[in-house]
């Protein structure tokens, strides 16, 4: 047992938190989708990758804020279209650990009382960092937004709204930036070996009483940390790529912790009214404008783009084709583990034998994964039909109404004397079946060594985190605008503007909207 | 024999999958025959001596006793038939034998020849609404094998992709050249659901389909409304009809 008395406020805290993560656990895996794939083994996979999870991401966690925060990472989450977004933090950190510890206890290896301090820590990791980079809405998740993802601060969506390009159906800045988003949507999945993860939408945002915004980020697409995209990927000239999307005549109503969406009337082509294009990464300071300059530079850029993604998505899929079961499990449970690994980039420890090695504590279950039994067992962890999972006949889960609860919650005796374990230890050894990652990342400070990559990480202090503005939140502004700091606060983010350079912060929507009105 | 926490479990039931109930079952007795062999004491084996006593080997050994009652598995990844075809139950319209292959649905609607000579062979739910139902040739495509040749040879033009994958990494380097898909799984929101919306391409998913060949002209009802969110929760049926052309 460890030194750390545990209290009954921990306990209920950290009980309310899984419940919370349970509930919507049910809900994403029954309303959204049917995960299946003829090329890849996903249930095996996914199997595995949330052992890896289970045994790993204390330790790991625990290294990420041996040197940064969880809430500062989550200030850092408002600024950059990478994966500290969704669905890597609203679902997949609790989600993954959780779905290994509910199996391991189904398979009577644990207790639902084992690695207590463990499950304390990565439960209350979690809760800071939504609650941090949710900090303009207010809420924990998505989900308890009613299912809505506004994340970003009055000044960033102002830019994106002011310097997107106007476009409709048939024109040509239309066109590549629809061939662009079907061409890295498809590369986003197979990238990610069947999973949506490359994929994150977000908002949104009110542009007008008939237009709305989202912001839909492709991440991880070039040579940075996966080894399958080593070589293949070399051309594709940002890691990670955010497109701004207009859409006229139609609500979106639901954003989840998934980063998928839902809208009224659902959303087609014809729908998509205005684009912008941006990257960022952990040491670019927020988005950076991509070919922003033109509509005629950022239709040739889209249409750039996609022939290079296309070319990297047919080289990668000719790889992937050639690959043996194992080494599709091993990509795939690297995928989904890594999911957080940005944290460990924001942090600047990240280390390749951390995230992209399957823990030779999980890789004992392999010899388990077959189709049959991984799709079984799967199905039975995210709608709760385990032994774990049964409760009292008068209990009525939330959605379903059957007695089932879909993660164990913690037993409040351990707080009268009965036994408990801390933790299930530190990192274990790990190995992979796929080639060697080579010693090279694309960044937006050019290709470096993940050395380098670690050390400027170290040194990034973007303002958002400087002490002078980090607290200066949309309830300051609201009772601040104009005033000096305000604007010095407004212009930082507006420095790569084309519409708002040095505008400050009195400009309101309808400004915007004047602005762009007086330059078509 | 040790006992497990779990053992005392008021409201346990068995799993409905008899694969799971086996599996947990053997692993169970396991956990028990090792934390007896460590001597009982669970806070040193939990997170230590299990690390070693279970092993690899352990859960091999429940494997094979399965497949040694006769039992073979489902596959749903080619590469898992292909690797251990003594493991899983065989596969059949992946290779030469396509030429007589047809997804045989149970429930796919089917009726006579209209006056367009127009015969239905099943429905689907159609991902989005187009302004014209879409004519061309029904080719399987069902493995990497199909894909890696089409990728070599060229997407015949007029092709109407049948395909029981609703991932979207199968047909990745060929997708976008297919004039329409049927889909025998998933739901418009799957991966290939979205794949097809954002390539303009029409689309049918979780189809059931009967008795359409390699090679059969086809005709997908794309005119039918798109399959909505609520239809899905609310168990609504809102389907879009595949013919088999016989004219």
């Amino acid at each position: 047992m460890g030194s750390n008395r545990i209290t009954y406020a921990q306990l209920l805290e950290t009980n309310n938190l899984i419940q919370m993560s349970a509930d919507e656990t049910y809900w994403l895996c029954v309303t959204r989708t049917v995960q299946e794939s003829k090329l890849f083994p996903v249930p095996a996979y996914m199997m595995l990758s949330y052992m890896m999870s289970y045994y790993r991401y204390p330790s790991l966690l625990r290294k990420i804020e041996s040197r940064m925060l969880a809430e500062e990472i989550g200030d850092r989450a408002r600024n950059a279209g990478i994966k500290i977004q969704n669905p890597s933090m609203g679902w997949a950190l609790p989600g993954f650990y959780l779905l290994g510890r509910e199996w391991l206890i189904t398979l009577g290896l644990i207790r639902p009382q084992d690695a207590l301090q463990d499950l304390i820590y990565v439960m209350d990791f979690w809760k800071r960092f939504q609650l941090s980079w949710h900090r303009n809405n207010g809420h924990i998740t998505n989900k308890e937004f009613g299912h809505r993802g506004q994340f970003l601060p009055e000044r960033r969506v102002q830019i994106f709204h002011a310097d997107m390009y106007d476009c409709s159906q048939g024109d040509e800045l239309h066109e590549a930036a629809q061939n662009f988003m079907a061409a890295a949507s498809q590369y986003g999945f197979l990238i990610s070996c069947e999973s949506r993860i490359s994929l994150h939408n977000s908002g949104p945002y009110k542009l007008a009483d008939d237009r709305e915004m989202i912001v839909r980020d492709f991440m991880d697409l070039s040579e940075s940390d996966f080894p399958w995209l080593d070589g293949v990927a070399a051309n594709v000239p940002y890691n990670n790529l955010t497109v701004t999307m207009a859409v006229k005549d139609c609500h979106v109503y639901l954003v989840d912790d998934w980063g998928s969406f839902e809208s009224k009337p659902a959303f087609t082509a014809d729908k998509l009214t205005g684009v912008g294009l941006y990257t960022s990464d952990t040491l670019s300071d927020g988005y950076v404008p991509v070919a922003m300059g033109s509509r005629e530079e950022l239709t040739a850029c889209f249409r750039s783009l996609t022939e290079k993604i296309k070319d990297a998505n047919n080289k990668l899929w000719r790889r992937v084709a050639g690959w043996s079961r194992d080494q599709m499990i091993d990509a795939g449970a690297i995928t989904y583990f890594s999911i957080i690994k940005d944290l460990a980039h924001v942090a600047g420890v990240y280390d390749v034998n951390d995230w992209m090695m399957v823990d030779e504590r999980a890789e004992r279950f392999r010899p388990l994964f077959n189709d049959e039994y991984s799709r079984d067992a799967l199905v039975g962890l995210c709608i709760g039909t385990h032994t774990s999972h049964r409760l009292s006949e008068y209990t009525m889960m939330q959605h379903s109404n059957a007695p089932q609860r879909l993660y164990s919650l913690i037993p409040y005796s351990v707080l009268q004397g009965d036994d408990y374990t801390p933790s299930s230890g530190p990192i274990y050894p790990g190995a992979s079946h796929l080639p060697a990652k080579v010693d090279r990342y694309n960044t937006t400070r050019g290709v470096i060594k993940l050395e380098e990559y670690n050390r400027l990480s170290r040194e990034m202090r973007p303002p958002t985190v400087d002490p002078k503005y980090r607290y200066l939140c949309e309830t300051w502004v609201k009772y601040h605008a104009g005033e000096p700091l305000a604007d010095e606060l407004y212009k930082l983010e507006q420095a790569n503007s084309r519409l708002l350079k040095g505008k400050g912060s009195m400009l309101k929507r309808v400004d915007i909207e004047k602005l762009r009105a007086s330059l078509r | 024999m040790a006992k497990l926490y779990i053992d005392n479990d008021k409201y346990a039931e068995p799993n409905a999958s008899v694969v799971v109930d086996a599996y947990h079952g053997a692993i169970h007795d396991l956990i028990r025959r090792k934390l007896e062999s460590a001597g009982g004491d669970w806070a040193s084996f939990v997170f230590d001596k299990s690390y070693d006593l279970i092993t690899s080997k352990d859960f091999e050994a429940i494997e094979k006793k399965l497949l040694g009652t006769g039992h073979r598995f489902d596959w749903s990844a080619m590469i898992s038939v292909r690797e251990r075809p003594e493991a899983y139950k065989p596969a059949t319209g992946l290779g030469d034998d396509i030429k007589n292959f047809s997804f045989e649905h149970p429930e796919a609607v089917v009726a006579p020849p209209d006056a367009q000579g127009r015969e239905q062979r099943g429905v689907g739910d159609n991902v989005v609404k187009y302004p014209k139902n879409l004519v061309g040739i029904a080719r399987y495509i069902r493995s990497s094998e199909r894909v890696l040749e089409l990728l070599t040879t060229g997407v015949p033009v007029e092709t109407v992709a049948i395909i029981d994958d609703s991932g979207g990494t199968l047909t990745a380097p060929i997708l976008e050249e297919f004039k329409g898909v049927i889909c025998a799984g998933g739901t418009v929101r799957s991966h290939l659901g979205i794949l097809t919306r954002e390539y303009g391409i029409p689309c049918l998913m979780n189809a059931k389909v009967s008795g359409i060949k390699e090679g059969d002209r086809v005709e997908i009802e794309c005119t039918a409304n798109a399959k909505t969110a609520e239809a899905y929760q609310t168990g609504v049926e809102m389907t879009a009809k595949v013919w088999r052309l016989t004219k």
